[in-house]
C-alpha cells in the first residue's frame, strides 16, 4: 500500500511538474522591424501595426510574417545611417540589445 | 502486432517456479566484501552484495551468461556462469580504479574490450553535461554552443559517420547539421560505451567514425522500491534541473521509471556579457518494464525527449561583418530570459523498444525491434516554422550469439526503413525514403595469452526522393579483423576495420536556408559510396600502481563528402555551402593514458591522456576543416571517504584540458589559440541518502572558443562560458 501511495505521488508529482513548468510560447503579439544591410552592418527600422502601435497581433502577425511578404518604407534616417525607401522583408524576432 | 507481445508477456508468466542462485564476493583475506555490483549483463539486472557479502536471486541463469562483478576501489571480474557453479568471488585491492583509462578489461554491448578499440564511461554521476564529461576521454571532442546544442566527434569525425545507439535502437534525429544535438539527456543512464573507428560490424557498416552506445541503468532485483531525487543549479546558464527515478520489481517483472525538467536562461561570457538566445528547455520521460521467466526475457521500453533550444548568434548580416556586441547582451532579466523566443528548434522525440532474447544451451536468440519519431521543427519567425520535418526510424535485429570452448559466433540481420516527411512548403532537405538491409557476422576467439576477431557485413540500402527522381540502391561490404597477445601486465592489439557509408539524402538533396548555421546549403545528387579503412594498434602495461596505454591509429577514407563554403552569398547574408566529395582523406593520430597511483598516497589517482590527429586532404593537399586541437587531459581524484570528515567529503577531483594552437586549418577557416581550462569537483555524502556534488566549471575564467565550436565563426568567435558553479543534490529512496 505504501508502494501504491508513493508511485502515485511520485505521478502526480510528475504531472503537476510538467504542467506547471510547461508555459504557453504562444505570444500573440510581437514587436516587428525591416531589415537593412548596410554598409557597416545590419540597420533595423522599426515599423508600425495598422493601429499605429508597435506590437503586430494575430492575424496582422501571420501576415507580415508570410513568405514573400514585404513593408515599404519611405527613406528613412537611423542614427548615422540612411536606409533608402524600398520593400523590405519583415522581422519579428528579437536580438541582442548589447 | 500488439497480440502478439500482450500474449508473449502473458505467456511468461503462466509458470512460477522460484529458483535461487546464491553467492559470495570476498576481499583477498576472504573477508565479505558489501555493495559490490553484481551485473548479469545478458538479463540487465543489477544486484547488490549484503554486509556478509552475500546475494541472492531468483533469476534462472543460463549458462555462459556473462556476470560483472565490481566495486569502486577492486578489481572487477567478469565470469562465464556455469550450472551448478559456486559463486565466490574475490576482488583484489585495486589502485587504478578509473575505467576512462582504458586497461580495465570489460566485454560490454559492443564487445570484448581487449578485442576491439572499446571505451566506456559511467554516467551515474553527471558534473555539469553528460557530452562534456564524455569528452574529456582522449579522441573524444563535441561540438557545442554552451549546454544547449552539444554533440560528440570521435577522432575528428562525427555526424551521419558516428553512429548513435540508445538501448539498442539507432538514433536518427537529423544529426547531418551540427545544430542538432544527440537528442537525449544522462536520464536514467548508465554508462557509454564508444567504439572508435569502424570496428561495429554488429551495429551497422555506415560508422565509419565510430559508434557511441548509450544504455539505461540496469534492473534491479529487490523486494523493494527504490529510486531518487535530484535537484541541480549551474550559474552559467542560471539553469535548474529536477529528476526523478523508481525502481521495483516483483514475481520476475522489474520496473523502472524516470523523469526529467530543465529549464536553462542565456550563457554568461568570460567577460559577464550574456549570449542572446542560447537559452534552453528539456523534457523527458522514460520507462521500461521487463519480464524474466526461464529461459525468456521481454524488455519494453519507451522514452519521450522534449527539447526547446534557442539558436544563438542569429543575424541577417554577413557574418564577416557581426561583432559580438551584435549578438550577446550585457545583463540577464531573469524574469523575461527564460522565455523562449525566436529563433529556437522544437524538437521531439519518441523511442519504442521492444526486445526478446531467448536462451538456450550455450546460445542467446535475440530478437530486436524499435521505432524512433523525431520532429524537429525551426522557427525563426513566430507564426511560420522555417522547416518542420518528422522523420521516423523503425528497425528490426535479430542476432544469434553462441559460445563454445573458447569462441563466440555473433550473426545476425538488421533491417530499417527511415521516413523523412516535411510539413511546410518551403524545404530544406525534401521528402524520402530509405530502406537498408545488412547480414553480418562476427568471430571472436581466446586463448589465455591471445584472442582473435574477425567479422564481415553486407548492407544494402536503397535510397528513394520522388521529387528529384532519385531511386538508387547502395551495396557494401565490411570486414573487421583484430589481433592480441597478452603477456603479464603487456598486451598488444591490433585491429583492422573496413567501413563503407552510402550519402544521406540531406548531402544529396539538400537546398534551402539552414537558418541553425546561417548557410544555404546544396547537395550533389551525383555522390558516391564513402569507404573508410582504419589500422589502430594498441600497446598497454598496468601494475598496482600504475597503467599505461599507446594508442596510434591511421584512417583512410576513399570518397569523403565533405561540405564546403563557396565565396557566393544567398540573398546578401547566408554563405552558400556545397557538398562536395574528396578523392582520398587521411586521419591519423596517436592518443596516450596514463595512470598513475603513489603507492605512499593509495587515496590520489592522477591520470592523463594525450590525443594528437593530423588530417590530410590529398585532393587539395591540405588538411580537414575542423580538424580537432591536439589535446592533453590530466585528472586528479582524491578519495576522502575513509577519513570521515565532519564536513562528509567524500572526493576532490580536478580536472586539466589544454588544448594546443590548431593552425591547420583549411582556407576561410580560423586558427584556434591554445587555451586551459580547469574544473574543480567536490562530492559530499550525508546520511547515507543524499549526496552532493559541487562544482566549478573553468575556473580562471579563461576566455576560449574551441576550435570546433558550432558559433566559432560568428563575431570574431564566442567564447564559452566563463566561470561558473554548479551544484547537484541528489537524495537515494
Amino acid at each position: 500500500m505504501k508502494k501504491t501511495n508513493l508511485l502515485t505521488v511520485t505521478v502526480i508529482s510528475l504531472a503537476l511538474g510538467f504542467s506547471s513548468c510547461s508555459k504557453d510560447d504562444t505570444v500573440d503579439c510581437h514587436e516587428c522591424h525591416v531589415a537593412y544591410d548596410g554598409p557597416n552592418g545590419e540597420i533595423e527600422v522599426e515599423i508600425s501595426a495598422a493601429d499605429g502601435g508597435e506590437d503586430f497581433c494575430g492575424t496582422e502577425l501571420e501576415t507580415v510574417e508570410a513568405p514573400g511578404y514585404t513593408y515599404a518604407i519611405p527613406q528613412t534616417i537611423v542614427g548615422m545611417d540612411t536606409v533608402p525607401a524600398g520593400s523590405y522583408a519583415v522581422h519579428c524576432e528579437e536580438h541582442a540589445d548589447h | 502486432m500488439k497480440v502478439f507481445l500482450l500474449s508473449s508477456l502473458l505467456m511468461m508468466n503462466i509458470f512460477t517456479v522460484f529458483s535461487q542462485t546464491k553467492g559470495q564476493v570476498l576481499d583477498a583475506d576472504n573477508s565479505p566484501l558489501n555493495e559490490v555490483n553484481i551485473y548479469f549483463s545478458d538479463q540487465n539486472i543489477l544486484l547488490e552484495s549484503n554486509n556478509k557479502g552475500e546475494f541472492v536471486t531468483e533469476l534462472e541463469i543460463p549458462n555462459n551468461s556473462f556476470i560483472n562483478f565490481y566495486k569502486n576501489g577492486y578489481t572487477s571480474k567478469v565470469i562465464k556462469y556455469n550450472s551448478g557453479q559456486l559463486l565466490r568471488v574475490n576482488l583484489k585491492k585495486l589502485h587504478i580504479s578509473l575505467d576512462e583509462i582504458g586497461v580495465t578489461e570489460f566485454s560490454g554491448i559492443l564487445g570484448n574490450s581487449k578485442l576491439i578499440s572499446i571505451d566506456k564511461k559511467s554516467l551515474k554521476i553527471i558534473s555539469s553535461s553528460m557530452v562534456e564529461d564524455l569528452a574529456q576521454l582522449s579522441g573524444i571532442d563535441m561540438i557545442s554552443s554552451g549546454l544547449g546544442i552539444q554533440k560528440l566527434v570521435v577522432r575528428g569525425l562525427s555526424g551521419m559517420r558516428v553512429v548513435t545507439y540508445l538501448n539498442g535502437m539507432k538514433i536518427e534525429n537529423q544529426q547531418w547539421a551540427n545544430d542538432h544535438g544527440i537528442g537525449f539527456t544522462d536520464l536514467g543512464l548508465y554508462e557509454g560505451e564508444m567504439i572508435k573507428g569502424s570496428s561495429a560490424l554488429k551495429y551497422g557498416g555506415e560508422a565509419v567514425g565510430g559508434v557511441l552506445y548509450f544504455k539505461d541503468n540496469p534492473f534491479i532485483e529487490s523486494k523493494e522500491l527504490s529510486g531518487f531525487a535530484s535537484t541541480n543549479f549551474d550559474n552559467s546558464h542560471f539553469s535548474f534541473g529536477n529528476q526523478i527515478g523508481l525502481q521495483y520489481s516483483k514475481n520476475n517483472y522489474y520496473f523502472n521509471l524516470y523523469a526529467q525538467y530543465s529549464v536553462a536562461s542565456d550563457y554568461r561570457l568570460p567577460n559577464s556579457t550574456y549570449l542572446f538566445n542560447s537559452r534552453f528547455r528539456n523534457k523527458a520521460v522514460k520507462f521500461s518494464i521487463a519480464n524474466r521467466k526461464n529461459k525468456f526475457q521481454n524488455i519494453l521500453r519507451y522514452q519521450y525527449n522534449g527539447d526547446e533550444v534557442g539558436i544563438p548568434a542569429h543575424t541577417h548580416d554577413n557574418l564577416d561583418d557581426v561583432s559580438l556586441d551584435d549578438i550577446t547582451n550585457l545583463d540577464i532579466d531573469l524574469t523575461t530570459d527564460y522565455d523562449i523566443i525566436r529563433p529556437t528548434q522544437f524538437i521531439d522525440n519518441h523511442l519504442f523498444i521492444y526486445e526478446s532474447n531467448y536462451f538456450f544451451n550455450s546460445s542467446k536468440l535475440s530478437f530486436f525491434t524499435g521505432h524512433f519519431i523525431n520532429n524537429l521543427k525551426e522557427y525563426e519567425k513566430w507564426t511560420v516554422p522555417a522547416f518542420d520535418m518528422a522523420l521516423s526510424n523503425t528497425q528490426f535485429k535479430t542476432n544469434l550469439r553462441s559460445s563454445f570452448n573458447k569462441s563466440t559466433v555473433n550473426i545476425g540481420i538488421q533491417a530499417g526503413i527511415l521516413k523523412n516527411e516535411n510539413n511546410t512548403l518551403e524545404t530544406l532537405i525534401p521528402d524520402a525514403k530509405t530502406n537498408d538491409l545488412g547480414l553480418y557476422s562476427t568471430l571472436d576467439y581466446e586463448k589465455k595469452s591471445y584472442g582473435l576477431s574477425a567479422g564481415f557485413r553486407i548492407d544494402s540500402k536503397q535510397i528513394s526522393v520522388e521529387e528529384n527522381n532519385y531511386d538508387q540502391s547502395f551495396t557494401s561490404f565490411s570486414s573487421s579483423a583484430g589481433l592480441y597477445f597478452k603477456q603479464q601486465n603487456h598486451l598488444l592489439r591490433l585491429t583492422y576495420s573496413g567501413a563503407f557509408r552510402a550519402p544521406h539524402f540531406a548531402e544529396l538533396f539538400a537546398d534551402g536556408v539552414h537558418h541553425g548555421t546561417n548557410r544555404y546549403e546544396i547537395g550533389n545528387a551525383n555522390l558516391k559510396l564513402e569507404k573508410g579503412h582504419q589500422f589502430d594498434l594498441k600497446y598497454q602495461w598496468s601494475n598496482d600502481h600504475f597503467g599505461l596505454v599507446l594508442n596510434p591509429f591511421s584512417q583512410n577514407i576513399l570518397d569523403f563528402i565533405s561540405i564546403n563554403p563557396s565565396d557566393s552569398l544567398f540573398n546578401n547574408t547566408y554563405r552558400i555551402y556545397n557538398y562536395i566529395q574528396y578523392s582520398k582523406v587521411t586521419l591519423s593520430g596517436f592518443e596516450m593514458n596514463m595512470h598513475y597511483h603513489p603507492h605512499s598516497f593509495h587515496n590520489i589517482h592522477l591520470e592523463q591522456s594525450y590525443s594528437f590527429i593530423s588530417t590530410n586532404n590529398y585532393d587539395d593537399n591540405s588538411v580537414l576543416s575542423q580538424t580537432p586541437s591536439n589535446k592533453i587531459k590530466t585528472g586528479v581524484k582524491l578519495n576522502l571517504e575513509k577519513y570521515n570528515y565532519y564536513i562528509k567529503l567524500n572526493t576532490f577531483s580536478l580536472y586539466h584540458l589544454y588544448s594546443f594552437l590548431q593552425d591547420q586549418v583549411v582556407e576561410n577557416e580560423t586558427i584556434t589559440n591554445a587555451y586551459s581550462v580547469i574544473n574543480l569537483a567536490l562530492s559530499f555524502k550525508y546520511f547515507n541518502k543524499l549526496n552532493i556534488e559541487l562544482g566549478i566549471q573553468n575556473l580562471l575564467n579563461e576566455e576560449y572558443v574551441p576550435h570546433l565550436s558550432r558559433v566559432k565563426e560568428v563575431g570574431g568567435g564566442i567564447p564559452n562560458p566563463g566561470r561558473s558553479f554548479n551544484i547537484n543534490l541528489k537524495y537515494e529512496l
